[in-house]
């Protein structure tokens, strides 16, 4: 049913002395919308250049459509960018800007017109066919450049962290925009980005990577819910990350205590770190809580307040409720089994899943 | 502070006074009636008359002018190629190096780039002549096209440019549809400023002219050494007037198109 589009094939990446990408493998499915997740640095830029055509790999292969592609100059691959910047042309107005690509490749005017209007009517500018590119907000600029890149009918479309440069507001507008135009097409998306909001929002799979390597692939849920570790689990989303043991399989200890889990497959007394997200923490009252806490300090979020608590071994917890703490009053964390995640350190992303599939599944049965 | 104030417009003054005097006294005795510069006697338009009877002296100009429009096309053509190269020369120090080598062809007296000129075309056997002349113009002010084409060049976004490569453009794509547009400007002032230089050059020119031809500033300087001649005063009158035109022309020019953009960019909003 899938069909491959984009492979990496143990590519290796080096600027002189530097590895920027190490032996990295993986498959884009056609009509997906991936994004690669990393701070700056990490190499997913790289990445997205080596598809593009703009850098050559040192070692290993690239696949587009199942051919190898290394030697393909840029401006042969069927595969368009949206740059950071927009890199529009200032010097041609909206519908030239569009035309562009077509133009290049020797299309017949009538087809342009055609073809450039309706990509001006699928990001929304129809009526900006004629203005200037200078004085454009960046909102509009920015689907100037989507609209510029689609028009070709790429069977790719990589987007270089396209909305780091836009106000929140507008950000989160072009994350639905974005999502909604990926799916409508059936184009393969490729989204680089350092915010994980935007990740978790608008990908069907999420590649988390780390000096030059992807540390762990998922789907969005596998990556928030189930994160590989530490590194993972503070990039994606807000955590309480705390060092305990293993007592026995679904049993771990932390914070001076011991609590029933769902994890297994980890010898005992190994020590690990635990995870629980901020949500799945509940405050009670100091006795019925499964462990007690004194309240810190707290910040009012709008959606909730952000409650920052130690407990008796001085671990920080944080706690996201709706309801008001006191601060300086002693209470009850509360949280359900289920969402304590073990984690251990220097496992492999194989190994992690192979674990989670076994031993989920006998807690499940 | 008001009487620093004063200070400076007192010294801005001066130093314009000192800039213009000279010309001004120029001028003011094109219109001497005596025939001499040592004193005013009475206003007259009779050495306007004779230089624009002076049929040489017309010719002159044409062919002056002709030099400097074919010398400043040609190598804009030449140093903005050239200024493409040395941007997309990757190593840095051959960048640095290429550059140097500009920069000292812009600043090396002209005494020495024409007597050079002299001695190659002596060595070659070149025929002196407004061939001459005119590959000696085109020389000197290739390096002046190079030095004002670079910064837009510079100014001009990489990514740009590998969106143009992105969506198909080949290499000469590129240039023509996306860099040259940009720096349009640089090219432009580049031209003008090799015009000039090329317009108002007298040492190369005097090196490397031959018998048949001659350009204004050589023309005027062995006018100027036969004895002084107040029809050289009308003649640089003219000039002066010329080009005074010519830079309110470009002022007006650069409002007007300043002012087109921003009605453009109303529009936008």
């Amino acid at each position: 049913m899938t069909e491959t589009i984009v492979t990496f094939e143990k590519v290796r990446k080096e600027y002189d002395e530097s590895t920027v990408l190490k032996e990295v493998s993986f498959q884009l499915e056609k009509g997906k919308f991936y994004t690669l997740l990393g701070p700056s640095g990490c190499g997913k830029t790289t990445i997205l250049n080596l598809i593009a055509g703009f850098t050559e790999a040192t070692v290993g292969n690239v696949l587009i459509d199942g051919k190898k592609v290394n030697e393909i100059p840029a401006h042969k691959r069927k595969v368009n960018t949206v740059f950071q910047d927009y890199a529009l042309f200032p010097h041609m107005n909206v519908f030239d800007n569009v035309a562009f690509g077509l133009r290049m490749k020797k299309t017949p005017k009538a087809e342009i017109k055609t073809k450039v209007e309706e990509a001006l009517g699928m990001v929304r500018l129809k009526e900006f066919a004629n203005r200037s590119i200078v004085g454009m907000s960046g909102g509009q600029k920015q689907r100037v450049a989507i609209a510029r890149a689609l028009v070709n009918e790429p069977e790719v479309l990589l987007l270089d962290e396209p909305l780091s440069a836009l106000d929140l507001k507008l950000r989160t507008d072009m994350q639905y925009e974005l999502s909604e135009l990926q799916k409508r097409l059936g184009i393969t998306f490729l989204f680089v980005t350092h915010d994980q909001e935007e990740a978790l929002a608008m990908s069907d799979e999420i590649f988390v990577m780390q000096d030059g390597a992807i540390v762990q692939k998922g789907t969005p849920n596998d990556i928030y819910d189930e994160p590989l570790n530490r590194y993972v689990a503070e990039f994606i989303g807000e955590s309480n990350i705390v060092e305990g043991h293993m007592v026995s399989d679904y049993r771990v200890a932390f914070a001076g205590y011991e609590f029933d889990c769902i994890d297994g497959g980890i010898p005992s007394s190994e020590t690990i770190d635990v995870i629980i997200r901020p949500e799945d923490l509940e405050i009670t009252s100091a006795d019925k809580g499964k462990f007690v806490a004194k309240v810190d300090t707290q910040l009012f979020r709008g959606v909730h307040y952000e409650i920052i608590l130690y407990d008796q071994e001085g671990n920080e917890w944080m706690v996201h409720s709706t309801k008001k703490a006191k601060e300086g009053s002693t209470v009850g964390i509360d949280f359900d089994g289920a969402s304590i995640h073990v984690m251990r350190k220097n496992e492999s992303e194989a190994d992690f899943y192979k674990r989670l599939d076994t031993y989920t599944e006998i807690l499940e049965g | 502070m008001t009487e620093k104030m004063k200070w400076s417009k007192l010294y801005l003054f001066f130093v314009f006074i000192l800039l213009y005097t000279p010309i001004f006294y120029l001028i003011l005795f094109s219109f001497n009636e005596g025939g001499t510069m040592n004193h005013f006697t009475g206003f007259t338009l009779e050495h306007y008359s004779t230089v624009l009877q002076d049929s040489r002296l017309i010719q002159i100009v044409v062919q002056t002018l002709l030099l400097a429009l074919l010398s400043s096309l040609i190598s804009s053509i030449i140093g903005t190629l050239g200024a493409i190269g040395i941007y997309y020369v990757k190593n840095v120090r051959t960048q640095e190096v290429l550059l140097n080598a500009n920069n000292i062809l812009l600043v090396s007296p002209d005494v020495i780039i024409g007597s050079s000129f002299l001695l190659l075309f002596t060595i070659v056997g070149f025929q002196l002549g407004f061939v001459s002349v005119l590959l000696a113009h085109i020389a000197f002010s290739i390096p002046i096209v190079v030095l004002m084409v670079l910064p837009s060049l510079e100014e001009i976004n990489p990514s740009m440019l590998k969106a143009a490569e992105d969506l198909g453009a080949n290499g000469f794509q590129i240039l023509w549809h996306v860099i040259l547009p940009n720096i349009l400007p640089g090219i432009l002032s580049g031209f003008f400023m090799a015009f000039t230089y090329s317009l108002d050059d007298f040492a190369v020119t005097f090196f490397v002219t031959g018998n048949g031809f001659t350009t204004l500033a050589v023309e005027i300087y062995s006018r100027a050494r036969r004895g002084v001649s107040l029809e050289i005063n009308a003649l640089s009158a003219l000039l002066f007037i010329a080009s005074l035109l010519l830079v309110l022309g470009y002022y007006y020019l650069s409002i007007y198109s300043r002012r087109m953009k921003k009605v453009k960019r109303g529009v936008a909003e």
